[in-house]
């Protein structure tokens, strides 16, 4: 409804529930009250969704889902409604519903084309004391307001100015007037269109003139000229032909200066950047830890040449200089995009081969540390041994001559430990076992 | 603004149900957005309601589909009122879900199914009781009276 207490232009508010889609919208989408598309839907309480004006209608008279008729409570707890689904509803391709116009957008913009760019959008009169509507492009104050009746100056009828075109065309009672040259009936504001284009009586050229036709009479007199075949006519149609022709040619021309050139551009532009990706490569490859902005570099001496004016020539192809700027930038990024990718690889790289050669280590570590225990355990036991039998030759000596058998037993150990315990035989016991203690710690270390 | 709700609503329903319909359905005429006629027919071999269609008068409030139509039977040549316990010999329907079972999501087609479905399934060979005394005594628009829906075996 027209709203003119706000002043300014008001419109009528689009109504979503008779637009016209422009594809078959899925069934799922389609509001089960309305039969439209979901406009700003909710869904209830036990999973239903309907346009929020539906369902509060039919809440009106029954307090309960139309669907399942589980109750819904008074305080209308809804649920929010998945995006998804509004996304979807977005994306509906609609018609623009103003007569005269054909846009067609995506249902979201919509609002925005209906309330601020169509040109079609009934607006209030720009007459305040109006109250019609008239399709923007009319409303204007210089034009007025198109309902005002005016006087047709013919019949002397009252008519609103927008329909006078109409009324002269049809309901004019005067509205036929009497072609003084060729004395036919004609629509009165058509006069001169018809004198122009139809008119027997009236002074023309052969159409041909363009040939070099000198024949020029009242169109009737021509008519006959031209339809017994005037002999201008193929000269002036080869040279239609012709300058059409040469149209063609200049344009194709043109765009083929213009592809030669971007042609050329591309491939300085290649040879440049492979240049700088070589250096950079190479810079990223050396190891330099001093230095951090290595990598940056390369790229430092590319900014300024960037940032600068660029030339008319290399602007060409772009529509401004901008735009010119900004393909530079996006190119920019993209290598900038590759080397943080070569960066990666490499640290990948690197991380792998590190894992790699540690773990070698470390399984060497505990081969050895292995290794080291079953040392501790041999020199643990012999040590067990040497004591036991140093303890029995004590006894002997003390308790007369030993036994046979035992004194056997220490002989055969004295000699299975060999040469390698005849040194820690003249120690004592506990220092030596200390040392192995402390030589099996080191080794773990290590 | 309710009565151009309905309009569109029903403007909809109209573009559906003139591309296609279900078997044993067929819209007759639809000239205003007030008053609709078709006609329905029993698809299974029930000998109660064979080789008949039987005409449908469905009348729209301002308030459809918030409201329900008003249904009823009407009888023209060749178009009698199907014998049913639940259909009075002046075609007034007694059904639910024209009256307090109506929901928003119900439709011309919806309900010309459930009348199918109802025909369908019925066995007996009867008018209500008291059919006579109401058919002379009623003046009563089918909404303003109070059924009493009592019998959900037919």
């Amino acid at each position: 409804m027209p709203n003119a207490s706000q002043g300014g232009p008001s419109i009528i508010e689009l109504d979503y529930q008779s637009l016209e889609y422009i594809e078959a919208v899925d069934d799922t989408l389609i509001c089960p009250v309305c039969k439209t598309p979901f406009y700003s839907p909710i869904t209830t309480p036990c999973g239903h969704t309907f346009c929020t004006g539906c369902i509060n209608r039919a809440l009106e008279t029954q307090r309960t889902c139309p669907i399942d008729r589980q109750p819904i409570n008074k305080n209308r707890d809804y649920r929010r409604l998945p995006l998804i689904i509004k996304d979807q509803l977005d994306r509906l391709k609609v018609r623009c519903p103003n007569k005269g116009c054909d846009h067609v957008c995506s249902r979201e913009n919509l609002k925005g084309h209906y309330e601020r760019r169509c040109e079609f959008t009934p607006v209030a009169c720009p007459e305040p004391l109006c109250s019609r509507l008239v399709a923007r492009r009319d409303a204007s104050p210089t034009k007025g307001c198109l309902h005002k009746s005016v006087t047709c100056e013919h019949c002397h009828k009252l008519v609103a100015i927008a329909e006078l075109s109409i009324h002269h065309d049809n309901d004019c009672d005067a509205n036929e007037v009497e072609c003084p040259d060729c004395k036919a009936n004609v629509v009165r504001h058509r006069l001169e269109k018809h004198k122009s284009e139809s008119c027997p009586e009236q002074q023309i050229q052969c159409r041909w003139h363009s040939g070099g036709c000198r024949v020029a009479d009242k169109r009737r007199i021509v008519q006959v000229h031209e339809e017994s075949g005037c002999i201008f006519e193929a000269v002036s149609r080869l040279l239609d032909q012709r300058a059409e022709d040469r149209t063609i040619i200049n344009d194709l021309t043109s765009r083929l200066a213009n592809l030669e050139a971007a042609r050329g551009r591309r491939r300085e532009d290649r040879e440049r950047r492979e240049r700088r990706t070589e250096s950079t490569l190479l810079s990223t490859v050396l190891p330099n830890p001093a230095s951090p902005t290595s990598t940056e570099t390369p790229n430092e001496p590319m900014f300024p040449s960037a940032l600068s004016v660029p030339h008319a020539a290399d602007t060409f192809a772009w529509g401004s200089p901008e735009d010119y700027m900004l393909a530079r930038f996006e190119r920019l990024e993209t290598q900038m995009e590759e080397l943080r990718k070569e960066m990666r690889d490499m640290d990948a790289h690197q991380a792998l081969t590190f894992l790699h050669h540690t773990t070698r280590i470390g399984d060497q570590i505990a081969e050895l540390a292995s290794k080291v225990g079953v040392l501790n355990m041999h020199t643990t036991w012999l040590m067990n041994m040497q004591r036991q039998s140093h303890a029995q030759q004590r006894a002997g000596s003390t308790a007369g001559p030993p036994s046979s058998g035992l004194s056997h037993a220490s002989d055969s150990s004295g000699s299975r430990a060999g040469s390698s315990s005849s040194d820690i035989r003249v120690r004592h016991p506990g220092g030596s076992r200390r040392n192995s203690d402390g030589r099996g710690d080191t080794l773990t270390r290590l | 603004m309710p009565a151009q709700f309905a309009a569109k609503r029903l403007g909809k329903e109209l573009q559906k149900i003139s591309n296609s319909l279900p078997p044993g359905i067929e819209l007759v005429s639809a000239n205003n957005l007030e008053e609709w006629l078709l006609d329905i027919q029993v698809l299974d071999n029930n000998p109660l309601y064979q080789n008949e269609k039987y005409r449908l008068k469905f009348r729209f409030g301002s308030s459809y589909p918030i409201e329900p139509p008003e249904v009823i039977f009407v009888k023209v040549p060749d178009r009698p009122i199907p014998m049913h316990p639940h259909i009075y010999s002046n075609g007034i329907i007694c059904l639910d879900l024209l009256g307090t079972g109506w929901s928003p999501v119900q439709n011309v087609e919806s309900v010309c199914m459930s009348l199918q479905s109802m025909l369908t399934g019925n066995t007996k060979d009867e008018r209500p009781p008291g059919d006579e005394e109401f058919v002379r005594a009623n003046r009563l628009r089918p909404k303003d009276i109070e059924f009493y829906y009592h019998d959900n075996d037919v």
